[in-house]
């Protein structure tokens, strides 16, 4: 079996975030901190990232809304062409 | 067309009301018999496990202490500074039998993500790439209690068939794993169910510290999800990519570490209780 997409594409950037017990914080801040380290590591402006793809996710603290990657993209200042959320 | 896509998780599990909230939500007809969460149902897959190819905390304890060890030499890693004796785990306590405290995952404050491109655009930018040369997915189940598989195979074994026969290689050309570790079990049953060794046989192929710094396959390098953080299977796919563009610090896989340097990592994720399974092979340039 061949397949087209075999080293057709490449991960070029990890974005971290203080981690372990980081309390006053919500998901989404963690979303935007993440994001943005990763893309400032691939050496990209956040405008040239155009497809978004949130992580499975656990359901929100009581206090919280649910994230979606439209809210995430907002406040990121991005407007990407294709959005997922993924499930499970 | 996508040139430029963002993988993103964020939770503050840790710090906030999340998990319980989780725990409320996911309760199903299982509470009235005091089923509750994720480790009742990887419990009830390692239980099963332990009769059929007689596995059993022996062969966890030294995943948990494998890891632990990779996580004393990643200084973000959430127990950097606490290391693990066979006493430490066989001393904790259990959450649902035969899962003890150590065999559990973390819960953290954070978040991770990663950009992904195709590999022509690559090559313009800062860091050197890792590269996607297998992918499999697959998904055997919706229920762990309904399923005929619960002591193996996962889905761990059609997802890494694909993945392999995509990229063209075989076991033999990985060089180190990633492998998503919700429990030290997951960790056993994807390594088996992928191929690193037959049913039962995992206690033996762990033995003299395979998986840890200085072994002959290191895995889940930066400490994983029970000993450095836990952001789904952004985690492992994370440090795979690191480790590729050799960026760990004193947990690099190579002559820092006494192991290979990585040409090729394998990486995983799953999801439910074993019920979804991704695989992605990631290699240098």
């Amino acid at each position: 079996m061949t397949s087209p997409l075999k080293d057709k594409y490449a991960i070029v950037g990890v974005g971290y975030t203080p981690q372990g017990r980081v309390p006053g914080r919500t998901s989404l801040s963690f979303h935007l901190e993440a994001s943005t380290q990763a893309i400032q590591d691939a050496g990209l402006d956040k405008n040239e990232v155009d497809g978004f793809i949130c992580y499975r996710h656990f359901p929100p603290a009581s206090d919280e809304n649910d994230l979606t990657p439209n809210a995430i993209a907002q406040h990121l200042g991005i407007s990407p062409i294709y959005m997922s959320q993924d499930a499970n | 067309m996508c040139r430029y896509v963002l993988i993103s998780y964020g939770h503050n599990a840790l710090s906030s009301d999340s998990m319980k909230q989780m725990l409320i939500d996911l309760a199903g007809d299982g509470a009235v018999y005091g089923h509750f969460g994720a480790t009742g149902g990887y419990a009830l897959a390692a239980r099963r496990a332990m009769h059929e190819f007689g596995t059993g905390p022996e062969t966890w304890k030294q995943i948990a202490m494998g890891q632990r060890k990779w996580a004393n030499l990643n200084p973000d890693a959430m127990m950097h500074d606490k290391p693990m004796t066979e006493e430490d785990y066989d001393n904790a306590r259990w959450i649902v039998e035969p899962l003890r405290l150590p065999d559990n995952c973390l819960i953290t404050d954070g978040g991770r993500a990663i950009i992904v491109t195709s590999l022509e655009r690559a090559r313009d930018l800062k860091q050197p790439p890792a590269v996607i040369m297998g992918m499999g997915q697959h998904n055997p189940s919706t229920d762990v209690a309904q399923s005929d598989w619960m002591a193996g195979p996962t889905g761990a074994r059609k997802s890494g068939e694909i993945a392999f026969a995509m990229a063209g290689i075989t076991l033999d050309d990985v060089d180190a794993c990633q492998i998503y570790d919700c429990f030290t079990f997951t960790v056993e049953i994807t390594l088996q169910d992928y191929g690193f060794f037959q049913p039962g046989e995992g206690h033996d192929w762990l033995r003299g510290g395979t998986i840890e710094p200085g072994g002959r396959m290191p895995v889940n390098t930066s400490g994983g999800l029970l000993s450095e953080a836990y952001f789904m299977g952004l985690t492992p796919l994370a440090e795979g990519a690191m480790q590729i563009m050799g960026r760990c610090g004193k947990r690099q896989l190579g002559p820092e570490t006494r192991t290979k340097s990585p040409e090729i990592i394998l990486c995983s994720d799953n999801g439910g209780i074993l019920q979804s399974h991704s695989s992605t092979l990631l290699r240098r340039l």
